[in-house]
């Protein structure tokens, strides 16, 4: 699907990452303590380090934190905002949209919708187009985009394929109306024979003895308890969980590399933009290799760092759908932000090529995660809902 | 590219420390890993114009065998 928007501004990006870092050379017990090895990672996939959340916080929290900072930052009235989208792929429940919660714990108003939108890596993008198609109808004047990830969560630390390269974060992203023209462009191309390449197979109704099924019969529960530990050597000779979720890394790398450049051509193509007048090429900062190798296969030259920056991956880790957000949050200051192609890929398997005009969009410094005090620990939780059950909880 | 200069090019792809040679099997290589594979296909798009496949990868055990998939790319 290609689509132009001539209505959409851009107006605050901010973008919140946990306080806790995992660095990579911390972790030498996973490479047999060899320095060598890491160094080797460092230079060829960029991995470094990386933020994570602690035990109770979840995806929906970021993004609250995020948008409590943005509020704060451009000293918005919250009431004034007429639809919020909270894209994740990792929500607080299954039922109903996560975004309820949001939208109750920021005090939106009555006539605010709320929903969740289940996307992965290109949830930043994604989202934007979504939103892009609800203002650009004219109903929505002012919307607020909420991205948040928590990928360290779900994946097992012994898992290396895929547990150096994760960080969490969250981002909130206001967008408005515009009276005069601003256009944006995007290109989303969907390729799903690839859904298994990256993907969480035991956590939703797939899998009927996962809790997403509200268990009643035994066997599922012994099912459940049966395989919960059971171990998985992979390729690499690393034993995984084989409940957490799945990467593929080289199909992944297969499809990124033929498939992604492709796209990034064929919006170019719509747009008419040459690319020397782009500012600045930020993709999905799946990881140094994987940035380099597709900005060269789009034709672009990624020997200067400051257009193609790779510098979000190697300091925060792959967050996700909050990547292209964290890297706008790192670009260097003299770029000028007219013609910026964001390029996002991922889970899906789907390529979103767009290009963005960020000229008057205030892209806040990265900031640290404030816990909300609201946030319950497993025991609470638990006693929590044991009460709400007897009906001794009101509200 | 001249094979002696691939050669010399492809221990740097791999981040390997001791000089490469055409018999050798990549087997033996500690360093033959995905982010190796990767880092080949990578430098094959970009240099030689060759998109490689998994498969392909898959199928080559000797550096000899790797150099062919470069076509007239490495002579």
């Amino acid at each position: 699907m290609k689509s132009q928007f001539k209505h959409v501004k851009v107006k605050a990006i901010t973008t919140v990452v946990p306080e806790k870092e995992i660095n990579i050379y911390d972790e030498a017990e996973y490479y047999g303590n060899s320095v060598k090895k890491i160094d080797r990672m460092r230079k060829m996939v960029g991995f470094w380090k990386r933020r994570v959340v602690d035990d109770t916080t979840t995806a929906a929290d970021l993004a609250i934190d995020a948008a409590e900072k943005l509020f704060e930052n451009t000293g918005l009235d919250r009431s004034t905002i007429d639809a919020l989208i909270f894209v994740v792929q990792q929500p607080d429940v299954m039922e109903p949209s996560t975004a309820y919660f949001i939208h109750d714990k920021l005090g939106l108003a009555q006539e605010c919708i709320a929903t969740d939108i289940n996307q992965g890596c290109v949830g930043w993008v994604y989202g934007l187009y979504m939103a892009s198609n609800l203002i650009e109808c004219g109903i929505h004047k002012r919307i607020l985009l909420l991205n948040g990830d928590t990928p360290s969560v779900g994946i097992d630390i012994a898992d290396r394929n895929s547990a150096p390269i994760f960080g969490d974060a969250g981002t909130a992203t206001l967008l408005e109306y515009s009276e005069n023209e601003i256009k944006s462009y995007y290109c989303i191309e969907t390729k799903s024979s690839g859904f298994e390449a990256i993907v969480s197979p035991f956590t939703g109704q797939r899998a009927r003895f996962s809790l997403a099924c509200n268990l009643h019969k035994d066997e599922n529960w012994e099912l459940l308890s049966k395989i919960r530990k059971e171990k998985i050597t992979m390729p690499t000779g690393n034993d995984v969980l084989l409940t957490a979720g799945y990467l593929d890394g080289l199909a992944v790398f297969d499809f990124t590399v033929k498939f992604v450049p492709e796209n990034i051509k064929k919006l170019l193509a719509y747009t008419d933009i040459k690319k020397e007048n782009i500012n600045a090429v930020c993709l999905h900062q799946a990881n140094k290799q994987i940035v380099q190798a597709v900005a060269s296969a789009a034709g672009f030259d990624t020997t200067d760092e400051k257009k193609v920056p790779y510098s979000a991956f190697e300091n925060y880790g792959n967050n996700t759908m909050c990547s292209i957000p964290t890297t706008l949050a790192l670009l260097d200051k003299d770029i000028k932000k007219d013609n910026i192609l964001c390029c996002a890929f991922g889970n899906g398997l789907v390529s979103v090529s767009s290009l963005l005009n960020l000229e008057d969009t205030k892209i806040f410094d990265l900031q640290i995660f404030k816990k909300g005090s609201y946030i319950k620990t497993n025991e609470e939780y638990i006693n929590y809902w044991r009460s709400k059950i007897k009906g001794e909880t009101n509200g | 590219m001249d094979k002696a200069v691939f050669l010399v090019e492809l221990e740097d792809i791999l981040q390997r420390e001791e000089p490469c040679a055409e018999n050798d099997n990549l087997e033996d290589y500690e360093e033959w890993d995905s982010l190796s594979k990767m880092a080949i296909m990578a430098y094959y798009d970009k240099n030689f114009g060759v998109k490689l496949s998994l498969n392909d990868l898959k199928n080559v055990s000797t550096v000899s065998d790797l150099i062919k998939l470069a076509g007239n790319g490495v002579q």
